[in-house]
């Protein structure tokens, strides 16, 4: 295998990987399948494949600005890659914001419902018309190779000087207005990035950032086919560092009119990034680009351009979410799942770039395959009767292969983690331990209730008030313990154990023994467990039995209790008898809670996680 | 009218009956702790809550019904309004899930049904419903002690600066909503500082949305002008051109 053919195969095991994790991050939602939470709803898929998406696009309306407006003309052989580049750039934002969308069936809102306050809808409507108007410069590039097309694509070259002007119309708009998507959060966003002229920050490292990725791409894709850069043509790109020294004199007289200096030298992990930040964007790719032996070789324009191309791409990530100031106690960290769907995506946009540049004249000259042959015959197979195609398109097997067994890895990688990620963590609930007086503490965090089981026994009148609180007993017991039914911390679940009892190895029922004949088998029609269980509902039992659909734990015991406490209160006058810390002894804050005796009509104290 | 909420937090003893009473006026499914909440207590399926603060005050948390809300400002399909009543609403028909609303809010109000294949931002809707039909918000009604009343904000603001003054030393000499950020619909008054309720800490009285305002009525300034200024250059450097072509053959 070649190079182009370890990469294709590397780029479609990613894209199969992303395949599995796409399928699942629609099935299950998005809090299975990423970090994302309330305090940082936004992540990677908005700070990398949105924002630096946008950003990484940005070659091509300052190569066709460059070419087509003011006529440089040995920049005429980068045109096409950049203007692909772009229009593969934003096709990869757009499907990237559809996995991020919460609905994004949709997208489509943006166009009817309108709201011009938002930089977020100037946003979208520029990213839609300027795809639009990338489509139309880049497709007659296809068309030369169908005839058919030759009129669409007179016209199309005819139009392009009003296309060209648009676009960079349009980039300019929407370039800053990524930046002004963050000028309503003052609050959130770290000072050394918040500022009124992000807007402008953000344009003119778009402006670098497109020079720099052309140079980037040119090399990249030169080493990859073997193919001859266009060193020459590029080093008179290396005026980037007039663009870089722009923005970093503007970004630090910025810090300095906000009076923002001291934080530069703080010690704090986020002025390291800030370093890191401008460093790699602005500093060091301006003084390479100066260096006239880095800005006309091969080398040097690529690592100046690839640590420039880095750097920026680090300050939309950081603008998008790693630099905002942490409201919460947890620090987001994106999840291997969202990891992969940007990885994906821009795997994808890479095979649709490799597939055009081969197939297409975007470059001066088609590269080769160099592991083909040309002079080769096409292939049979080992019998001799069936043609397997010309060797150069042999790779899709290998590549198939690559795509389904990461695929299917990925599937085997999910497979617990929806179910862990949820967001609930169950709380299986533990037995009071003791005999005269029970230490209730179901989920064993320390916070006990201590309850005197006997004493309040006596006091309700002996054996005879058992039923007063055991309202369910399970089949051949007496008086069940609270944790065999309620047996989930927090949520309801489940009395009636389904499995079991159709089970071989539990009570071996047939369907038809409880869900009558010719009816859906629903709970509904199913026969009532008092059909087999006589005994189930003790005699007189105070607490009666509507559904087998057990209360969580807490709930089921604050409800049980807080009721006889405040009727007993009100009864002896004894206010303290009802508090919250009449029971919880230890909970801080809790002993010295208001008087509860007297509640709002159908009161009751409930903690915040339940419904009456 | 602009309906508002007074929260005084003298009164409050935390017993979380607003929260319930508003899960079940709003018909929001049992809610149990998940990864993504904050520690605030409010998720899509809780509106509100009961935070406490410093010296074991309680205080509640929901959202402020802004009066230039930042949300409204950001929603980029106008799913989010701020009604006649000062309710700040939530069409969900018109969502999108981009989440900017969250990313928006100064006081972090915005939840998302982070567990749902088809999510929807969740918030404090002020029972619009409710008030809109001459009656109140659940919360309040359902206080047992009066801690949060709902009235009209102006009252409400005269009654807040009547109880600071009626008992000097107990309160913060700050009514939380007057002036912050442009003023919102629910207030609060305390002996504590409340800006445990917003970990942002934002401050002054300027709305947020006059912070993108500026750059977004530049939006059809700069495209008008790079738009001229491109087709300008162009003529002129292809005429410049055209020219220095001509001169050698005359």
């Amino acid at each position: 295998m070649n190079r182009v053919h370890k990469l294709k195969f590397i780029l479609w095991a990613v894209a199969g990987l992303a395949a599995a994790v796409a399928a699942a991050r629609f099935v299950h939602g998005l809090g299975a399948t990423t970090n994302l939470s309330d305090t940082t709803p936004w992540g990677i898929w908005i700070g990398f494949d949105v924002m630096g998406g946008v950003a990484l696009a940005a070659g091509g309306f300052i190569m066709t600005a460059a070419v087509h407006i003011f006529k440089l003309e040995r920049l005429h052989e980068v045109v096409r890659p950049a203007v692909l580049t772009a229009f593969l750039g934003y096709v990869a934002v757009a499907v990237g914001l559809l996995f991020d969308l919460g609905l994004p069936w949709n997208i489509w809102h943006m166009i009817v419902f309108w709201n011009p306050h938002s930089p977020l809808f100037e946003v979208g409507w520029c990213v839609m018309l300027y795809l639009t108007v990338l489509t139309l410069e880049f497709f007659p590039v296809p068309a030369e190779e169908f005839s058919g097309l030759a009129k669409v694509r007179r016209v199309l070259i005819k139009a392009r000087l009003p296309l060209v002007i648009l676009g960079i119309g349009l980039s300019t708009l929407h370039q800053s207005s990524l930046g002004s998507l963050f000028l309503i959060m003052p609050y959130r966003l770290h000072p050394l990035w918040y500022s009124p002229i992000l807007p402008l920050l953000f344009l003119v490292s778009a402006i670098g950032l497109g020079m720099m990725m052309v140079t980037f791409e040119s090399h990249t894709t030169a080493w990859l086919y073997r193919r001859k850069p266009e060193t020459a043509a590029l080093a008179s790109l290396s005026g980037v560092r007039w663009v870089l020294l722009l923005y970093a004199a503007i970004r630090f007289g910025d810090l300095a009119a906000r009076g923002q200096v001291r934080a530069l030298a703080a010690a704090d992990w986020r002025t390291v990034l800030f370093w890191l930040e401008v460093g790699a964007m602005a500093i060091v790719p301006a003084l390479l680009f100066s260096t006239p032996r880095v800005r006309q070789t091969r080398g040097g324009q690529w690592a100046a351009a690839s640590l420039g191309v880095f750097g920026v791409v680090l300050n939309r990530i950081d603008v998008g979410g790693l630099a905002h100031r942490a409201n919460g106690s947890r620090l987001y960290l994106p999840a291997w799942t969202e990891v992969v769907i940007s990885a994906g995506v821009v795997s994808a946009a890479t095979l649709a770039f490799l597939f055009l540049v081969e197939r297409f004249h975007v470059w001066e000259q088609r590269p080769a395959d160099p592991g083909a042959d040309p002079h080769r015959l096409p292939e049979f197979d080992k019998v001799g009767t069936t043609w397997l195609g010309v060797p150069g398109v042999a790779g899709r097997t290998v590549y198939s292969l690559g795509f389904i067994f990461a695929a299917s890895a990925g599937f085997a990688l999910l497979a617990p983690q929806p179910a862990a990620s949820r967001g609930v963590d169950l709380q299986p609930v533990h037995r009071a331990r003791g005999e005269k007086t029970l230490w209730i503490d179901g989920n064993l965090d320390g916070f006990g209730v201590e309850f005197p089981h006997e004493r309040i026994q006596k006091r309700l009148g002996g054996d005879a008030s058992c039923v007063k609180c055991h309202h369910m007993n399970l089949p051949r017991d007496r008086n069940s313990g609270c944790y065999e039914c309620h047996r989930e911390m927090y949520l309801p679940v489940d009395a009636f154990r389904h499995d079991w009892h159709a089970s071989p190895a539990g009570a071996r029922l047939a369907c038809g023994q409880c869900h009558p004949q010719g009816q859906s088998r629903s709970a509904a029609g199913a026969k009532p467990c008092s059909g087999c269980h006589k005994d189930l509902i003790p005699a007189g039992a105070t607490i009666q039995v509507k559904q087998y659909r057990a209360a969580g734990y807490v709930q089921a015991m604050h409800e049980l209790c807080i009721g006889c406490h405040q009727q007993m209160a009100a009864a002896e006058g004894k206010p303290d008898f009802a508090r919250c810390g009449t029971c919880h002894k230890e909970r801080r804050g809790i002993t010295d809670a208001g008087d509860l005796a007297a509640p709002a009509e159908g009161g009751g104290i409930l903690l915040p996680a339940m419904s009456r | 009218m602009n309906a508002a909420i007074l929260t005084d937090t003298t009164k409050c003893i935390g017993c979380n009956e607003c929260a319930i009473a508003c899960r079940r006026v709003n018909h929001l499914a049992p809610d149990a702790p998940r990864r993504w909440d904050r520690e605030d207590g409010l998720s899509a399926r809780n509106w509100t809550s009961v935070v406490e603060g410093p010296h074991h005050t309680y205080a509640r948390q929901q959202c402020r019904h802004c009066l230039e809300p930042a949300c409204v400002s950001a929603c980029p399909v106008g799913a989010l309004s701020r009604t006649e009543i000062g309710a700040v609403v939530y069409d969900n028909a018109r969502c999108m899930g981009c989440r900017y609303c969250m990313m928006a809010c100064p006081y972090g109000i915005p939840r998302y049904d982070w567990d749902q294949p088809v999510p929807y931002v969740r918030k404090c809707i002020l029972c619009y419903g409710r008030v809109r039909a001459g009656g109140q918000p659940s919360c309040t009604e359902a206080c047992p002690t009066k801690a949060t009343v709902f009235g009209d904000r102006g009252e409400l603001l005269a009654e807040a600066h009547r109880r600071i003054a009626a008992a000097p030393g107990v309160y913060v000499n700050k009514v939380w909503g007057e002036r912050d950020l442009g003023g919102t619909s629910v207030l609060a008054i305390s002996n504590v500082d409340l800006s445990f309720l917003a970990p942002q800490h934002p401050a002054g009285s300027a709305p947020l949305p006059e912070t993108t305002a500026l750059a977004m009525h530049a939006v059809p300034f700069a495209f008008t002008s790079v738009v001229a200024a491109m087709a300008g250059l162009n003529w002129i450097i292809h005429r410049r051109m055209t020219r220095q072509a001509e001169e050698p053959d005359e």
